[in-house]
């Protein structure tokens, strides 16, 4: 096997040790599947807490308005499985996220995946519905 | 050098999730081969007094396919680009033909021919619940499931089994069953009261546990109550379970669910519900510490 190959086979192998991902909440009722959220912006505050961790980012929009959104992540359990811990996100991190948007218009929205912009490295947000 | 480098860079790759997990700890007694992995295919551990011992940690051993509507949506293993696999991915066990129909944790009945027998009473109410997109689902209102929904749960469950006493410890909603087995009877179906894990009491017929358990909370006492699955087939305040518990070998514990409650179905069902032992402990899950949910559930 070449090295890039055995590279990646290596990760891949250490996050198929990892446990499963937390089935928590009826989606639909909370999040829209047809409306994607795709937010860049800056941490301001982690709640690493039960059921599900949730972070908040402030968000500039063309017109230089700033608003604070918050981004559900799994459980703490299941992420810590998936090899985050509560230091992963730092508040002045500037991250890229990409997900589905509240159903209630609020700035709230569920998380896919979450990049850091400084190194593009694309964390796995252990959406709480992948069951 | 390239490859020290590339060397180092694994090392430091590999260790830094390693870093960020629950302590891994050996259990002892757990049989392993020469590179310390659980030997799945060893024999059946047993008490003193010669029964099977069901005492481990266990994940589901089947996984749904992803439900349509979550497709895209969200991230779930190598498939999606960019995500990673989080739940293990292992071989399915083997088909038993004399098993019943595989239970699925989205929806119970999927591999029942026609589906489960709902009651008219029964199918009303699951439309009702799906027509609300599940937002009662107990599950995620940090509230106890249904005994299948809990034994099909992601999160990992321990069994602790001792001669009087087995309990089931999910990780999920950090629940609790006890499984009396010394010899005790079901007490009076509504009496004296009726509870979300309902009263269950075991027996071994061979080398299978078989636990019944009635005095339920129903599908009547409240809308969180009486969830079989994540698509809200009810049972009612007159469901009795009985599950068949059999640990063939080391690393599979295969669960016999018969379902019979008058109310909600028109004929009794059994399904199987497999699990896969795992070299990982159940963590502590304290659900409603920071309950966002029912804050934004919007209903179309």
């Amino acid at each position: 096997m070449n090295k890039p190959l055995f590279f990646l086979a290596s990760l891949a192998l250490m996050f198929a040790a990892a446990a499963p991902v937390v089935a928590h909440h009826s989606f639909a009722a909370e999040f829209d599947a047809s409306k994607p959220a795709n937010l860049k912006g800056t941490v301001t505050k982690v709640e690493w807490q039960n059921p599900h961790a949730w972070f908040y980012m402030d968000v500039t929009d063309d017109s230089g308005k700033v608003s604070n959104w918050g981004v559900e992540m799994g459980s703490p359990n299941g992420l810590m499985r998936a090899g985050w811990n509560k230091n992963s996100l730092k508040i002045g991190d500037v991250i890229i996220v990409e997900g589905s948007r509240a159903k209630d218009g609020s700035n709230h929205a569920n998380a896919r995946f979450v990049t850091l912009a400084s190194t593009g490295k694309k964390l796995f947000a252990d959406s709480s519905q992948g069951q | 050098m390239k490859n020290r480098i590339a060397f180092a860079f694994l090392l430091i790759a590999n260790s830094m999730p390693a870093l960020a997990q629950w302590q891994k700890y050996a259990t002892p007694g757990v049989p392993r081969d020469a590179q310390g992995r659980v030997q799945m295919d060893a024999r059946t551990p047993r008490t003193a007094a010669g029964k099977p011992d069901l005492s481990g940690n266990w994940v589901r051993g089947d996984r749904d396919p992803l439900p349509q509507e979550l497709a895209g949506v969200v991230a779930r293993g190598a498939g999606d680009s960019g995500a990673v696999v989080v739940e293990p991915r292992a071989a399915p066990f083997p088909p038993d033909p004399n098993a019943p129909p595989l239970a699925t944790f989205f929806d119970l009945g999927a591999n029942i021919p026609g589906g489960l027998p709902y009651t008219p009473w029964a199918a009303d109410l699951k439309k009702a619940r799906m027509a609300t997109n599940n937002k009662d689902n107990p599950d995620a209102n940090c509230l106890p499931m249904g005994i299948t929904q809990f034994h099909m749960q992601p999160q990992p469950r321990k069994i602790v089994q001792t001669a009087n006493l087995i309990l089931i410890l999910y990780e999920a909603n950090y629940g609790i069953r006890y499984i009396y087995t010394d010899g005790r009877k079901l007490p009076p179906q509504g009496d004296p009261l009726a509870w979300w894990y309902g009263y269950s009491v075991g027996h071994w017929e061979g080398d299978t546990l078989v636990v019944e358990t009635n005095n339920l909370r129903g599908a009547e006492t409240s809308a969180n109550d009486g969830w079989l699955d994540v698509r809200g087939s009810p049972y009612s305040e007159q469901a009795h379970f009985t599950e068949r518990f059999r640990r063939p070998t080391f690393g599979k514990l295969e669960i016999d669910v018969k379902v019979e409650d008058p109310k909600s179905y028109t004929k009794p069902f059994t399904v199987r519900i497999n699990q896969r032992f795992v070299d990982e402990e159940p963590i502590e899950f304290v659900c409603n510490e920071n309950q966002q949910f029912r804050q934004r559930i919007k209903v179309d």
